[in-house]
């Protein structure tokens, strides 16, 4: 009998389109990829989620057009590759209302709305979920997002992170700081609503933004949302070691996994949190069955379905640069870009002991993070990760919803006996249910110093 | 005979227009955060056959009076306050037919942004959702988005008329109808060629695309403007397919913007107009005067004053004053110019707070009420209401109890919604879509659009 373990944590990976991650697969039968537009489509999943205790859905999104794939877009049109989509922060509400426990975690860039009214979209959210709602904090990388939002092209990667701190800063000085705790009164005997004494004007003055504030919503269950990130870069594991509660990580092996769990760890305590305040999601995906060889079977048949074609577009576009006039054994080489630093390297650890080719690419994209057996077997894998420092799974789908009827039915069960996933939730706000803490954020977190920063100092003792 | 186009008018915060009467026991406005608000409200609201919930909003605080935002925050006069888009989707979820307004503002905001969450909605709720177009006026909004100050007023409307111009291409004009192939056979989820970007520059806004959302079923939502100032009433003969107004000049600003709106190329019949309207009923005479007397005593002057955003404080004058000698010589005062400069400060003040001096404002038995919407159609030539509410959830319970049971009986209301209806269908008669007519429409095809002339040139 195998030891007790620590449950990891289980996020759905989805995207408000049709071909998110797997390629090709919407065209299956049993797919219901293509109902997104629907909301019946996305509260019938994350019912399942909760029934499977579930601790988040989490929506990945881009604003614009991947970069073009033999010089132009056509091929996401015609793979329905990440368009059409829909913003998934509009989902929220609805699916708040039909779950009372699964975290609801969406994904939205800086370029995309000015903090003042973005904070607001979030604690509105965060009021009506009671407290479930993350942000997973991107700054895009894609050049005809920022062609759609006024600019000319895609800026630098590091001044993106600069944008980023600027944009959080505001948003913690709202969140955390503009109105105190007891600011609201709803006194209906003295017909005093709010004290306005304790609630305050940011003033905030940046090189983007300046923004005089006060935060129009009061306190929500955790003021702050639980705050994912997702970069890899240098700059992007600095900006997680000091604001990220929980990183999104797609390491191509167990090793990198270990090696950079730790890295983004020990940044952390550098800027003065602790090593397990934050929490680290993998992408994976599972191809459940009774046996390991009718695992097989359906991994085989999964890959008949597959558009490799489409998965190199994907990888092609998200790292601006157009594979798709190479012939798909040609190595990959070195590379610059200014899109997704952190999938250039991985690219290189791919293969050992010889140079990746875009075969490789387009094979690893698909198949790399999936995990092919027994329930059993799949729990003996996570495990493995889970030892490797990850702390949670952000599960890819081949399918929706039948990927995640599966994995409750089939895997879950498994994972909830071993004490890989948890059977109960715990009560209170994601935040809470992640870390065990409480709702708020912890003093060490950046945020906290806009804590009680815009009351009005006391006047100063004159001297004698 | 005329149909009463019925909204319930909201705001996701707790003060919102009757200050004061949050204290009313029993009034679930501090409920607002809570998503069983909306729901529990859009349910009722179906139920009893409401058009739409209509959702105001604003991006900053009311500051301007006594120089800060303190009234405001005491009052809980729109702070504190949510984003009223996020609601809609829970109320679409437990609804069928309940359409959806929502306000945002067009100085602060990409449009591209925008347009996808609006595309989305009305993906979300199948064709109910409603756009009320602003442009925000308070100073505080200016600040919070890096702003000097307010953006001059008809700045603001060419703003807005660009902002529109971007939405257009991308709602009308980026996808055809036929985009989505979804041919499982030869891997084809939508046809590139049906696609494009709309590669907008403009004065304000440098748009490329395309559209990422696919066309929904209304394409652009539904319409609506909310002022007549000149440049807005321009401004809703243009867009607008129903304009939100009120004041004391209603007849004199519904024919100026349908004379607007014949000159932009449209019908006058094109522009619906809706007015807020204060309604108290009871079954008794007597009982719907102690309703009155009951929100009377609660009502907040203050409130009011802050809302008004008056750049003086009458309450700190002597009452005989006159208020020409108060305002500025033009008789501006605040936001609104007052109609008598001759009126003393003390009358001024008396109008703040007394809610039967709202301008459509009936107390009565079910009949008397109806008689007077009824006058508000056809002599006062509006098409519908936004009922203002006293107490949540009782005003909108009390007019599907007892008013619209009459009203229907009098063929203002229809006795059962039309069943998958859009929000355009229910209220122009007229479809899903903008009409040809439209100025929005003008894109369809990708018409007007640089990609499209290039391609024309290259052919010809």
């Amino acid at each position: 009998m195998p030891a007790r373990a620590r449950p990891l944590h289980y996020a759905a990976f989805v995207m408000n389109t049709t071909g998110h991650i797997i390629q090709g697969t919407w065209r299956r039968p049993t797919a219901h990829q293509t109902d997104f537009n629907d909301l019946e489509h996305w509260v019938g999943l994350v019912k399942t989620l909760e029934r499977a205790k579930f601790d988040a859905v989490f929506f990945a999104d881009v604003t614009g057009l991947y970069a073009p794939y033999r010089g132009d877009e056509r091929k996401y049109f015609e793979a329905g590759l990440q368009v059409p989509s829909n913003d998934p922060s509009v989902l929220a509400s609805a699916l708040a209302y039909v779950t009372e426990h699964l975290g609801i975690a969406f994904t939205a860039s800086i370029l995309q709305e000015h903090p003042f009214n973005f904070a607001r979209r979030i604690s509105t959210l965060d009021h009506a979920s009671k407290g479930r709602i993350a942000w997973n904090i991107v700054t895009n990388y894609l050049p005809n997002a920022s062609r759609n939002f006024g600019q000319d092209g895609l800026t630098k990667h590091d001044e993106r992170y600069a944008w980023a701190d600027e944009y959080t800063d505001v948003t913690y000085k709202l969140w955390e700081g503009s109105w105190e705790e007891d600011a609201l009164i709803q006194d209906r005997e003295t017909g005093i609503h709010a004290d306005y004494g304790k609630v305050h004007r940011i003033n905030h003055e940046g090189p983007r933004y300046k923004v005089e504030g006060p935060h129009l919503v009061s306190p929500s269950p955790q003021r702050t949302p639980l705050l994912f990130q997702a970069g890899a870069s240098e700059a992007g594991r600095t900006f997680a070691a000091r604001n990220a509660e929980a990183v999104f990580i797609q390491s191509p092996n167990l090793h990198t996994a270990a090696r950079d769990t730790a890295d983004i760890r020990a940044r952390a305590v550098r800027y003065g949190r602790q090593a397990d305040d934050i929490k680290f999601f993998q992408g994976l995906y599972v191809v459940p069955a009774s046996t390991e060889a009718e695992a097989r079977r359906k991994a085989a048949e999964l890959d008949e379905w597959i558009d490799y074609d489409a998965q190199l577009s994907h990888m092609s576009g998200a790292v601006g640069i157009d594979f798709g006039h190479e012939d798909l054994d040609t190595p990959v080489g070195e590379l610059t870009t200014e899109g997704v630093q952190s999938i250039v390297g991985w690219i290189k650890d791919l293969v050992p002991g010889r140079p990746a080719t875009l075969r490789d690419v387009a094979h690893y994209t698909a198949t790399n993070s999936r995990i092919v057996g027994t329930p059993e077997q799949i729990a003996e894998a996570l495990a493995r990760w889970q030892a490797a420092g990850v702390d949670g799974i952000n599960l890819v789908n081949a399918e929706i919803p039948g990927s995640y009827e599966e994995f409750a039915d089939q895997v879950a069960p498994v994972l909830q006996q071993r004490g890989l996933m948890q059977r109960e939730y715990t009560e209170g706000t994601l935040r809470h249910k992640l870390f065990g803490r409480g709702d708020r954020l912890p003093d060490r977190h950046p945020a906290a110093r806009y804590r009680g920063a815009f009351a009005p100092q006391p006047a100063q003792p004159q001297p004698a | 005979m005329k149909r009463l186009i019925l909204n319930l008018f909201e705001m996701n915060c707790v003060s919102h227009i009757t200050h004061g009467l949050w204290r009313l026991p029993g009034n679930n406005r501090e409920r607002h955060n809570d998503i069983e608000y909306w729901t529990e409200l859009a349910r009722l609201l179906e139920d009893g056959g409401f058009d739409a919930v209509f959702l105001a909003d604003v991006v900053g605080t009311y500051d301007v009076f006594r120089g800060s935002a303190d009234t405001s925050i005491r009052e809980g006069l729109q702070i504190p306050n949510n984003d009223p888009s996020l609601v809609v989707p829970a109320m679409a979820a437990v609804t069928r037919h309940l359409g959806f307004g929502i306000t945002f503002s067009t100085t602060y905001e990409p449009p591209f942004a925008w347009a996808r969450r609006l595309s989305t909605l009305d993906h979300l709720t199948k064709g109910r959702v409603g756009w009320n177009i602003v442009t925000s006026y308070l100073p505080n909004a200016a600040r919070n988005f890096g702003l000097g100050g307010e953006v001059e007023h008809d700045t603001r409307f060419e703003i807005a008329d660009e902002y529109l111009d971007v939405l257009y291409k991308l709602w009308e004009g980026s996808w055809d109808d036929d985009a989505i192939v979804a041919d499982r056979q030869n891997n084809v989820f939508a046809d590139p060629d049906r696609i494009r970007p709309i590669d907008h520059e403009g004065k304000y806004f440098k748009v490329e695309g395309p559209h990422l959302p696919s066309p929904s079923r209304q394409r652009t939502p539904v319409l609506f403007t909310a002022t007549a100032s000149g440049a807005g009433t321009t401004f809703a003969g243009k867009h607008a397919e129903v304009v939100f107004t009120g004041g004391p000049f209603l007849r004199q600003t519904i024919a100026n913007i349908r004379e607007a709106a014949v000159e932009a190329g449209r019908l006058a019949d094109d522009v619906k107009f809706i007015t807020t309207a204060g309604v108290i009923v009871g079954r008794t005479e007597a009982e719907a005067a102690a309703k009155l007397a009951r929100f009377q005593r609660l009502s907040s002057p203050d409130g009011y004053l802050a809302h008004a955003s008056l750049p003086f404080d009458p309450t700190t004058l002597a009452p005989d004053t006159r208020l020409k000698d108060v305002a500025g010589p033009d008789g501006g005062v605040g936001r609104r110019r007052v109609a008598n400069p001759e009126q003393t400060v003390g009358e001024f003040l008396a109008g703040f707070g007394d809610l039967s001096r709202h301008p459509l404002f009936a107390v009565g038995t079910p009949e008397v009420v109806a008689d007077a919407i009824e006058g508000w159609l056809d002599d006062d030539g509006i098409d519908g209401i936004n009922l203002l509410q006293y107490h949540s959830y009782d005003t909108a319970r009390d007019f599907i109890e007892l008013v619209v049971p009459v009203l229907r009986e009098r063929g203002r209301l229809r006795t059962s919604y039309d069943p998958d209806e859009s929000l355009r269908d229910r209220i122009s008669g007229a479809g899903d879509r903008l009409p040809d007519r439209h100025y929005g429409t003008r894109y369809r095809g990708g018409a007007h659009l640089p990609v499209t002339e290039r391609r024309a040139a290259l052919s010809a």
